[in-house]
């Protein structure tokens, strides 16, 4: 399996079936954009998982965007990555604290919001 | 060709045999603003030309004290050559307009036959009627009114105008061509609710009677008074110092607004000729017949600018430049005189089919084109006109040159985007239905899901305790072995048996919660509490159920119910409060409870369910560990403390929360759920597909834990199961992923 388990690979699941939604076509719509999200486990910079966010074609996948340049690639730690989407850190706080680096144009990752992300499995009380 | 030439007439403009001026930019301003001046004038020449030519030969020879606009004859009577005799008559128009003139032709007119028909009445009141038989004899002044008259008298019963013949009336050229344009808007007026043949056929009755060729476009020799207007526009142009010369308040006028307040011009322009013209008086009369009889009126306004256009798109067209003849703008201008373009609220649209139609459209919607066009159109094309003049404040001669340049093309590409823009808004009328319909189908949508959060309840279709002789015991024996799903088929039988047994369906309802079922648990909660309204436990469950759902009002009025049907705390609770439930009105009341009696764990409870519904996480967690102090063995209460450590990061604290609650509950099939949450929650998906997997082997339809397994082995890169997960084939999972 090697170091295919982050926690993040869940919201990326997550995020794949929700693009298949009407909800998610939707957000294609109004983004419509590629983004680039490499994840760490531990450290940043090191054993990375790269992610294509493709909210143009509203896909998900593991590996380098193929289709050119993404318009943003972010790199998170494992932690900090869930933290973000599941909207526990503002990604402004992130990016000051070194949490998130961010590649590409700064007017396209500001539209990375923990919004664009659908909701993670809420426990029940 | 330079507009300059254009405007100042040279030689390249002129276009043999024309019977408009040669100045296209002078006829302009000519139908711009002369659509009422230059008819009454030449009403008031028609006489003259019976003798001579000259209207002041005419005001020496004749002059009838009730001779319309008479009064506003003076300045035609001065002497001058005929060029300011002409340009009196121009301004002598100042101040009336063609429906001074016939009004007053009515009004001079004689007793009144019965009515014909009863809507006549307004008529009747409007035109003060006029004679049956119209004396065709006399000075043609008056034989020509009268004649006219007839013709008017015809439009009442709708009743063909049969060519009538008359005296020779001496009519020049232009004087016909005055007549039959007049005529012809004035035809589609009156017969507003005929066809386009009956118009015309009307229109050329009358036309052959007068001897005028109905050929629209006919031309004659150039009478004299329109060189003179190209003169005097000339002279006009000329001058920078408009206040010195001697020319009368139009140039003084036109000159100060080139340095003044655009406005100023549409005022006094509209105060001149506009507004206050025939065109408004008829517009008046209009909509004073449209009350008695809807729908016959025609916009005078609109056809007094397909008028004025029509005649402006002759002038340009006399223009012999082919680049000229091709512009975008000239074939906008020729549009509108036809009317294939309207303007209907400062946009330009095409008009497709019969204009009568469209105009009894915009006659329904309410306020009338008219209004519309001389409070706003005019306004909008001075300001931008007026503006173009501010940034061009030197010589004159510059601004025909910079006019020239880049004006015409601008002004046709605006015109063209007009157009284009009308085009694009018929698209978006369809865009908007289809975005109204996907609304409806949302509405519908959230309405449905809205309805089974409600609390439909579902009942299983196959059930073997229904006729058991007791079933709500069988139920609570079921549900305290922890048999969960039998419980709810039991308690099921129970409830359709006794459906006011609040005990039976609050039980239902705590089963099909442990089943992490919320949906159902609501609906059975929902059922219970209409039997027994102030049950403590049904109220705080139904506020958790809806916590869970997300939805905080709900949540919220169950939680202040709860308060306030408590024996204790119930004097805490205001009752005014529960019309306007805010979330932080109720925190304080359960705090002040709490501070009451410390030692109530259930207060404690309510508490931290609010604060995961204010996401107060950490306050959520204090609340439930002070609980548990109290009540230590209470599975439900150690899940709820999972719960929220889950949804607060703390997946791990939340393993072992979840923990002790199945050690004290191992069938609680939500807290197996949990578990499988808070391990995928931490990267764990294999761990947390046989949680899942647990989960569902003892409730199969909990469907939120289908779709969570359905993703942890997505990441766990087994997708060799999902079509088991997909089909639902519990029997391979757990053979896979045993616990």
């Amino acid at each position: 399996m090697g170091s295919a388990q982050l926690k993040s690979d869940q919201l990326l699941e997550l995020m794949k079936q929700h693009l298949a939604t009407d909800e998610g076509k939707d957000l294609c719509k109004k983004i419509n954009l590629v983004y680039q999200i490499k994840i760490a486990p531990k450290k940043l910079g090191f054993d990375e998982v790269t992610y294509t966010v493709d909210l143009k074609k509203g896909e998900v996948l593991k590996g380098a965007y193929e289709g050119g340049k993404a318009d943003a690639t972010f790199s998170f730690k494992d932690d900090d990555f869930v933290k973000v989407a599941l909207g526990k850190m503002n990604p402004q706080i992130a990016f000051m604290r070194g949490a998130m680096k961010i590649k590409g144009s700064l007017s396209a990752a500001q539209k990375f919001t923990p919004d664009i992300f659908p909701k993670p499995p809420v426990s029940k009380l | 060709m330079a507009m300059r030439e254009l405007v100042s007439g040279g030689a390249a403009c002129a276009v043999p045999g024309s019977s408009s001026s040669s100045n296209p930019l002078g006829a302009l301003a000519n139908s711009l603003i002369g659509s009422s001046s230059k008819t009454k004038e030449r009403l008031e020449e028609i006489p003259t030309s019976t003798s001579t030519s000259s209207g002041r030969q005419f005001d020496e020879q004749y002059q009838p004290p009730q001779l319309p606009g008479s009064e506003f004859d003076r300045p035609f009577l001065q002497p001058g050559t005929q060029g300011s005799d002409f340009i009196g008559a121009f301004r002598s128009a100042d101040h009336g307009g063609l429906a001074d003139a016939w009004d007053e032709i009515q009004q001079h007119s004689h007793v009144a036959p019965p009515l014909p028909h009863p809507r006549d009445a307004e008529f009747q009141r409007i035109y003060d009627r006029g004679p049956a038989q119209p004396t065709l004899e006399g000075p043609p002044q008056r034989v020509l009114s009268n004649f006219l008259h007839s013709f008017v008298e015809s439009s009442r019963g709708g009743l063909p105008f049969h060519p009538t013949p008359l005296p020779m009336l001496g009519l020049s050229e232009r004087d016909k061509q005055c007549i039959r344009d007049r005529s012809s808007i004035m035809a589609r007026h009156f017969f507003a609710d005929k066809s386009e043949d009956f118009i015309s056929a009307q229109v050329n009755a009358l036309l052959s009677s007068l001897d005028i060729d109905s050929d629209v476009r006919a031309k004659g020799p150039q009478p004299a008074p329109v060189r003179e207007l190209e003169a005097y526009w000339n002279e006009s142009q000329g001058i920078m110092q408009p206040n010195s010369h001697a020319t009368d308040g139009w140039v003084a006028e036109f000159g100060q607004q080139r340095h003044g307040d655009p406005n100023a011009w549409v005022h006094s322009f509209e105060q001149q000729h506009g507004s206050n013209g025939w065109a408004s008086e008829f517009e008046q009369e209009q909509s004073q017949l449209a009350s008695v009889d809807h729908m016959r009126g025609v916009n005078v306004a609109n056809l007094a600018a397909m008028e004025q256009t029509r005649m402006l798109a002759n002038t340009l067209a006399q223009n012999g430049d082919p680049k000229f003849q091709n512009s975008k703008f000239l074939q906008f201008v020729s549009k509108m005189s036809r009317g294939e373009l309207i303007i209907d609220d400062n946009q330009v649209k095409p008009t497709s089919g019969d204009w009568a139609t469209e105009y009894q459209q915009q006659y329904n919607a309410g306020p009338s084109w008219a209004d519309e066009f001389t409070s706003h159109g005019p306004d909008r094309w001075v300001n931008e006109f007026a503006s173009e003049r501010e940034q061009q404040r030197s010589v004159d001669d510059k601004w025909i040159d910079e006019f020239s340049n880049l004006r015409v093309n601008d002004w046709a590409e605006e015109f063209e985007n007009q157009v284009g823009e009308g085009a694009l808004g018929d698209n978006s009328a369809d865009n908007w239905a289809n975005a109204y319909d996907e609304f409806m189908n949302e509405q519908i949508a959230t309405k449905q899901h809205s309805d089974a959060s409600k609390g439909i309840y579902v009942f299983s279709d196959m059930n073997p305790y229904v006729g058991h002789p007791n079933p709500l015991k069988e139920g609570q024996d079921l549900f305290r072995k922890g048999l969960l799903s039998e419980a709810v088929l039991a308690l099921e039988a129970e409830v359709l048996k006794n459906p006011e047994n609040s005990e039976g369906w609050r039980l239902l309802g705590i089963a099909h919660a442990e089943n992490d079922d919320d949906q159902q648990a609501i609906a059975a909660m929902m059922r219970a509490q209409e039997a027994d309204s102030t049950n403590l436990e049904v109220l705080l469950a139904l506020g958790v159920s809806h916590t869970n759902e997300l939805e905080q009002a709900a949540a919220l009025k169950y939680l202040f119910g709860w308060l306030r049907h408590h024996p204790k705390y119930g004097t805490l609770a205001p009752p005014e409060l529960s019309d306007s439930l805010y979330y932080a009105d109720i925190a304080r009341l359960f705090n002040e409870a709490a501070q009451l009696s410390p030692d109530d764990a259930d207060v404690h409870v309510v508490l931290g369910v609010l604060y995961n519904l204010s996401r107060e996480y950490d306050k959520a967690i204090e609340s439930f560990q002070t609980a548990l102090k109290l009540k230590p063995h209470d599975y439900s209460l150690w899940n709820k403390l999972g719960a929220t450590q889950a949804n607060s990061v703390q997946s791990a604290d939340a393993i072992l929360a979840y923990q002790h609650a199945l050690d004290l509950k191992p069938n609680y099939v939500r807290a197996w759920a949990n578990m499988g949450i808070s391990y995928a929650n931490q990267g764990m998906y294999e761990d947390s597909i046989r949680y899942y997997v647990r989960a569902l082997a003892m409730n199969p339809k909990a469907d939120n834990a289908w779709q969570y397994l359905r993703i942890s082995l997505s990441c766990a890169s087994r997708d060799d199961m999902l079509e088991a997960c997909d089909s639902r084939n519990l029997d391979v999972l757990q053979k896979e992923f045993p616990l």
